[in-house]
């Protein structure tokens, strides 16, 4: 008994060590989605501005430690990052700290994919992890 | 007509001496809509989800003090509340203190208003105030 107990305890400690989330929990039912652009949308022009849908938690700007909080991110013509890391930030992989829940996007002519990726004040994605469907959207050639 | 002009402009001037807005600042183009329902929308549902539309400024729990960022009010049949004043909590005021950006609402058949406030950490609205149009629903 004495041992299982011993067993048990030994792999709740490695479990985290295989770190497929951050630290920080978000509750069960919590979504990300796009509200618009929807997916397979032609958007001419290119410039948009994207909608995040949230479900089952909020919005606090990057730095705020709130339960059932985190920031949105965009990531764009990429896959999704670690979970247990920062997510980067570049051009593919844009963070929304102020607490934005829309935000003014400009994609150049062709086929992109869009993905959303909630994070916690230190930028970790939650656990479990709260991210969109990929999308696609198509920009046309002018 | 000049004399009456220049009342016009004073009597502004001195209304906007007499606090017509919370202290904590808004950007003057932050613009506050509700997404969906539109206005006029006919609902045949027991509930629905309203979804709060906010561009150049960000969502923060209340409480936390972060410039050009506060938490949505929704508006039920209600007027607006003073602008200087901590939002009213009741059920025709409801508060999204925790970042909330959606909804769901479920109301008895007949019209209603919405509207949407922004308030800041401590719930007295920005200045300028950050408001939605008002719109008319109708539950069935």
């Amino acid at each position: 008994m004495k041992r299982s107990i011993l067993v048990a305890t030994m792999l709740t400690a490695l479990i985290p060590g295989l770190a497929v989330a951050g630290d920080t929990p978000a509750p069960a039912g919590a979504k990300v989605y796009f509200i618009w652009p929807k997916d397979g949308q032609t958007i001419k022009g290119g410039k948009f501005w994207a909608r995040f849908g949230l479900r089952e938690m909020g919005v606090a700007p990057a730095g705020v430690e709130k339960r059932f909080t985190g920031h949105h991110h965009l990531i764009i013509d990429a896959d999704l990052p670690p979970f247990d890391e920062e997510i980067p930030a570049s051009k593919n992989h844009v963070h929304y700290g102020k607490g934005y829940s829309e935000a003014r996007v400009e994609l150049p002519p062709g086929k992109h994919t869009l993905q959303l990726l909630f994070a916690d004040h230190n930028h970790i994605p939650h656990n479990p992890p709260v991210y969109s469907e990929k999308i696609t959207v198509y920009v046309p050639a002018d | 007509m000049k004399t009456m002009k220049i009342s016009i402009a004073l009597a502004a001037l001195i209304a906007s001496g007499v606090a017509v807005a919370g202290d904590s600042p808004a950007p003057t183009n932050a613009y506050l809509y509700i997404g969906w329902p539109n206005d006029g929308e006919v609902i045949r549902a027991e509930s629905f989800r309203v979804w709060f539309g906010l561009r150049k400024m960000g969502v923060a729990p209340a409480g936390v003090e972060k410039s050009m960022t506060g938490h949505h009010h929704l508006l039920v049949d209600a007027p607006l509340p003073p602008m200087d004043e901590e939002i009213p909590a009741s059920k025709n005021y409801v508060h999204f203190g925790k970042g909330q950006t959606e909804t769901r609402l479920s109301l008895p058949p007949g019209k209603h208003t919405l509207q949407l406030l922004m308030g800041d950490y401590n719930h007295v609205p920005h200045n300028p105030p950050v408001m939605s149009r008002k719109i008319t629903i109708t539950v069935k």
